[in-house]
């Protein structure tokens, strides 16, 4: 096994080592190498550990920081990471924050989370003042400061004094995710689970340091583990594109090219969106050739056209939750797919243990569906704060083995060739642009409008809309706009559909045939 | 024209101010999904089709700029 390091960290030292004049992170403005990445870090961490010594002396701090959440709110630059790992140095976990999320969402998320230090860029402060109104006890760190600390002998012992009790399972990060309760769920995973999934990715997509990565996902999302930790594991360099290059196409592919990019990790939606829009009428990433998708199906059609576009490339097909590590199994596409092709989920990454159950707990013959569980040691370790959610889809192992196993809620079948075969969900979860969202969330919000007396979210996924029928007499303006101030943008609905009556079954609940039909 | 755009627009967005809005992309506040659809409906709505070279932030940032896309595809037309 090549899980022979317990922090991320002794990655960044190695490879400042090997490389230090490398670029590690660009953002397109200013650029970091792995030198500085590491003498950021331990500033970053060193001005932590000043901050929590001083808010309590009495304590030993060591002890007690592997428990202790850091937040950071901050931008699409190169100074994140540096945020993230710095956290890690000070011995806490860190969660990162999405700023362009509505305020109430971000205080939800703050008040399950109870940060010591919420780490803040220059841009974001006005944000983090608004977050912090409603009278939440958090310090907070302006991270240009934190950056600007000077180490002493002292901070650097201290720090390696901590680096040296932590343990493997330590918590690393919590990333949140949507909720079907209307809170958003933060997913908790330590630094084995991190280190195992990063090492297996490496292997599939054969990265060293001679790539370059090209960053789509946003820096607090799932996604975004193997931009940032793909490049201190292997000295590969990560590119952070710009958002805009997402919303115009013409530009994304130029840009890749620009940056000589070879290696990409996108959601499905982000591959797409521009094959849709002509981009390779345009041009084609030239220097690209390894190609991992994830996130949602990926329609053949699509995937036929990056295939004679770049036919030397490899093209990945991944599918995980956040809560198996961004991931539990790979499908490495070596045939060129015809438009009418469903691509399988594959096989299980290095140390991931993929198997599927029925509805009471057996497991599924050969050839059947049955819900798809994760074992290994690849979980997080369960839902922050949140021991209920937590035990009921981390449940021990139904085999008769030690360990947990964590409950997708995704169906599969087995194929005879051995490749695992998605079938949906067994709940009301669905996946839209790249992101998991629960419908019932978005209801959740939805009823809290006073002029909303019942309402149900649907999606259709042939054209990626999500659809919310209403009764009451709110207006279409009027609950778009207060669900905007409410949920992230990709889950407010494109469609709204105000009823007399909401159509119901016999038996009290909603009908949904009925609705679909409307969409 | 812009009656018609407008009507899409805020069929897509409604909680936007078209009125007085400049920076749709550069402010973020359009996102892929919102220009993937606008591009979509004025393609059904005026017979023109946008294409790649065209897909730039210029084209828009504003209600102002988008119809002026417009007449100037169907210009060339």
């Amino acid at each position: 096994m090549e899980n022979d390091i317990k922090n991320v960290l002794e990655w960044l030292d190695a490879t400042a080592e090997r490389f230090p004049e490398k670029t590690a992170f660009d953002d397109g403005e200013n650029s970091i190498c792995f030198s500085e990445v590491r003498r950021k870090t331990q500033q970053v961490g060193a001005g932590l550990l000043h901050l929590l010594v001083n808010a309590d002396e009495s304590e030993a701090v060591s002890k007690r920081n592997a428990a202790t959440p850091v937040a950071v709110l901050s931008g699409r630059n190169i100074d994140t990471p540096v945020a993230f790992l710095g956290a890690v140095a000070a011995g806490c976990f860190y969660a990162p924050l999405d700023a362009t999320a509505p305020i109430p969402r971000l205080q939800t998320i703050l008040a399950n989370l109870k940060p010591e230090v919420l780490i803040v860029s220059e841009e974001f402060q006005e944000l983090s003042g608004q977050l912090l109104q409603n009278g939440q006890a958090v310090r907070t760190a302006l991270l240009e400061d934190l950056i600007q600390t000077e180490v002493t002998d002292e901070d650097l012992a201290k720090m390696q004094e901590i680096r040296q009790q932590q343990q493997p399972a330590d918590p690393l990060y919590v990333i949140h995710t949507s909720g079907s309760s209307g809170t958003p769920k933060g997913v908790l995973t330590g630094h084995a689970s991190l280190i195992n999934y990063i090492n297996a990715y490496s292997k599939v997509m054969g990265i060293d340091e001679n790539d370059v990565l090209g960053n789509q996902s946003p820096l607090d999302y799932i996604a975004a583990i193997r931009d940032i930790y793909v490049p201190l594991k292997t000295g590969a360099q990560t590119c952070i594109l710009p958002k805009k290059d997402f919303v115009f196409p013409g530009i994304l592919f130029d840009d890749l090219t620009a940056k000589k990019v070879t290696s990409i990790g996108w959601s499905v939606n982000a591959m797409t969106i521009p094959t849709n829009m002509g981009a390779f009428e345009k041009g084609c990433p030239e220097y690209l050739n390894k190609v991992c998708f994830s996130g949602s199906v990926m329609p053949c059609r699509v995937l036929k056209i990056w295939q004679e576009h770049l036919p030397e490339a490899k093209f990945v097909n991944q599918y995980g939750p956040t809560e198996a590590t961004a991931s539990c199994t790979y499908y490495e596409v070596k045939e060129k797919v015809r438009e009418e092709d469903v691509l399988p989920i594959g096989i299980p990454y290095d140390n991931y243990e993929v198997f599927l159950l029925n509805e009471d707990g057996t497991l599924t013959k050969d050839g059947e569906i049955g819900e798809i569980c994760v074992g290994g040691p690849v979980l997080a370790l369960g839902y922050l704060n949140a021991p209920e959610l937590t035990a009921k889809s981390f449940v021990p192992d139904p085999r008769a083995r030690e360990g947990i196993v964590y409950k997708t809620g995704d169906l599969g079948r087995m194929a005879e060739d051995g490749n695992l075969e998605f079938h949906g969900r067994k709940d009301r979860q669905i996946k839209h642009l790249g992101h998991r969202v629960e419908l019932d969330e978005i209801e959740e919000a939805a009823k809290r409008i006073n002029g909303i007396a019942d309402c149900t979210a649907l999606y259709k996924v042939e054209s990626e809309m999500i659809y919310l029928f209403y009764t009451g007499t709110a207006t279409v303006k009027e609950i778009a706009t207060v669900l905007r101030a409410n949920l992230p943008g990709f889950m407010v609905p494109r469609k709204f559909i105000q009823l007399e009556e909401m159509p119901h079954l016999a038996n009290g609940k909603t009908d949904m045939q009925t609705l679909k039909q409307m969409m | 024209m812009k009656e018609d755009l407008r009507e899409i627009l805020m069929d897509i967005r409604p909680d936007v101010d078209f009125d007085n809005e400049t920076e749709l992309i550069d402010g973020g506040i359009l996102e892929s999904m919102d220009i993937v659809a606008i591009v979509g409906e004025i393609k059904e709505a005026f017979d023109v089709t946008i294409g790649i070279e065209q897909l730039i932030p210029e084209n828009f940032n504003s209600e102002g700029a988008i119809l002026a896309l417009i007449e100037r595809l169907q210009d060339e037309d």
